[in-house]
């Protein structure tokens, strides 16, 4: 008889539901604010790490040195390595490139790119200012090549465009000799020219 | 347009059959020269706008294959994407197969390149040409044909002037970095915020369910109430008076449960109303025992040794908890 079982098992499962109502209601009432209280904290956490994180930012940013582990937040990460760019103690700055690669986002690590880039281009500039032209080629490949990244990174930067521009007419790349495809190559050296009015001082 | 045809691999010859096999395969060869050729169609680029492109910019190519039917690009021969010259770099392939007409099938791929040339003035570049080999997609068949896709001009412009003004420190040709974003704690701090609110708001329906200060004097908890009291006696549970106070306190809580004061003959009746504590009939049976004895009964301390206090803390715990499961809607049935 099927009519007659079908209440029966609707009638047992509301009075499990009433023998488990008291139990499940004041479980709840106890999970409620302590889990309620969990959530407060770990965000509470949350926002201070990254009111800590502007503090350093702002910090570096107004040339006072902090450590920072590759741990940190990916903004903090970018400050300090533009911070070691800026000193040129690039070597330092490689692990956090390596931490920023992984935890960043792409607009982060163009960033960071473009801040190599500057470095290396400033640096280039100080040797064609200092009429060292041999080492100053090689800085600006790399400089390009940090632009090249940056901009595939985050094509909306237009000042790592400009920059480029600038870089690119340090050193041209010259479209012959088997270059037509394949991996930017190593500037050469004997290929320079540029654009700056006068010749580099020391030069005759 | 070209085609080939290789031999199935099933059909490979045995040593002793090479020279045999070579013969066939340049028959097969032969023999499918001529309807792979008809195997592409044309072949068009598509490009929204191939020209006013600066240094760093995106562009996309559309690039349209007319395969016959059954014939599908391979994906390995598809241009990959990574830097392709000097100055160009292939950001992102895709193809998809488009209508079906007359036979072939138009398959669509696009592409998006990026250009990092450098120009002094406005130029005209050559997009590289390259291949896209179609193999049939019947089973067994190995035949394939190669879609070339030819090079095509685009035209780039130049950011700045030829000739920028002299400047005494080159580095001021360089544009600035903008500052370097900062993290938002804004969501966070709401967040935390909010968790706080709703973890407040839990703790008030909890104390309000269990009868906690300040919300501890409710009718509707009047054996929260009186279990609590109850446990602060029982700190002093050798004391004669402890236990006559325990009582009492019982006593009010079932008083103000009920609205009225329920004497030991009116249990049965407190129960009907208050099917909640059916469960604990005898409990409260032999609590209105000890308590006649206590209270009118010849020897007092009898009462304490027939329901001892720890059965009286139990009992009072026991009937908290049944007010605060039966407290909404009281459906409870008795049992």
């Amino acid at each position: 008889m099927r009519t007659r079982i079908k209440p029966v098992a609707a009638h047992s499962i509301a009075a499990l539901w009433r023998r488990a109502r008291g139990p499940v209601r004041s479980g709840l009432l106890v999970a409620l604010p302590l889990a309620a209280a969990a959530g407060a904290i770990v965000c509470a956490g949350l926002a201070w790490r990254d009111a800590r994180a502007n503090r350093a930012i702002a910090a570096l940013e107004a040339g006072t040195d902090r450590a920072v582990g590759a741990e940190a937040p990916p903004e903090l990460l970018l400050a300090r390595i533009r911070f070691l760019a800026a000193r040129e103690r690039f070597e330092e700055a490689e692990p956090l490139l390596a931490a920023l690669d992984r935890t960043g986002s792409a607009d982060l690590r163009g960033r960071a790119q473009v801040s190599l880039a500057n470095a290396r281009l400033r640096q280039a500039f100080a040797k064609l200012e200092a009429g060292q032209l041999d080492p100053a080629a090689p800085l600006v490949g790399l400089a390009r090549q940090a632009y090249r990244r940056a901009l595939t990174l985050r094509p909306e930067a237009w000042d790592a465009r400009f920059n480029l521009d600038v870089a690119s007419r340090l050193v041209r790349d010259l479209p012959e000799r088997g270059r037509e495809r394949g991996e930017e190559m190593p500037a050469d050296p004997k290929k320079i020219w540029t654009d700056i009015p006068g010749q580099p001082r020391g030069l005759p | 347009m070209r085609a080939r045809a290789t031999m199935p691999p099933d059909r490979m010859p045995s040593p002793a059959r090479i020279a045999r096999a070579g013969i066939l395969a340049a028959s097969v060869l032969l023999l499918t020269a001529l309807p792979a050729a008809a195997q592409i169609g044309a072949v068009t680029v598509r490009s929204p706008r191939p020209f006013g492109l600066f240094l760093g910019d995106r562009f996309d190519a559309t690039v349209e294959i007319e395969a016959a039917d059954g014939f599908a690009p391979q994906a390995a021969s598809l241009p990959k994407p990574g830097p392709l010259t000097y100055w160009l770099d292939l950001g992102s392939v895709a193809v998809a197969p488009g209508p079906l007409r007359d036979g072939n099938r138009l398959w669509r791929l696009s592409l998006t390149y990026q250009t990092f040339y450098a120009a002094l003035d406005v130029r005209r570049l050559d997009i590289p040409a390259f291949t896209v080999t179609f193999a049939s997609e019947a089973a067994r068949s190995t035949t394939s044909a190669a879609a070339e896709v030819p090079s095509w001009p685009i035209l780039v412009s130049p950011l700045r002037e030829v000739q920028p003004p002299p400047v005494a420190d080159p580095t001021e040709y360089m544009r600035p970095e903008s500052p370097v974003p900062r993290r938002d704690p804004g969501p966070a701090r709401a967040l935390a915020w909010a968790f706080a609110a709703l973890g407040l708001a839990g703790l008030a329906l909890l104390a309000r369910d269990r009868a906690w200060w300040p919300l501890h004097r409710r009718p509707a908890r009047a054996f929260a109430a009186a279990a609590r009291q109850v446990r602060r006696l029982s700190a002093r549970s050798g004391d004669e008076s402890a236990y006559r106070d325990a009582l009492l306190a019982l006593h009010r809580g079932l008083d103000r449960t009920d609205g009225r004061r329920v004497m030991g003959e009116d249990l049965p009746a407190f129960l009907a109303r208050h099917p909640a504590y059916g469960a604990l009939a005898q409990p409260l049976d032999r609590f209105f025992a000890a308590s006649r004895a206590a209270f009118f009964g010849r020897d007092p301390a009898a009462a304490r040794r027939h329901w001892p206090f720890p059965d009286l803390v139990a009992t009072a715990r026991r009937l908290a908890a049944a007010e605060r499961a039966g407290a909404p809607g009281r459906a409870e049935a008795a049992s």
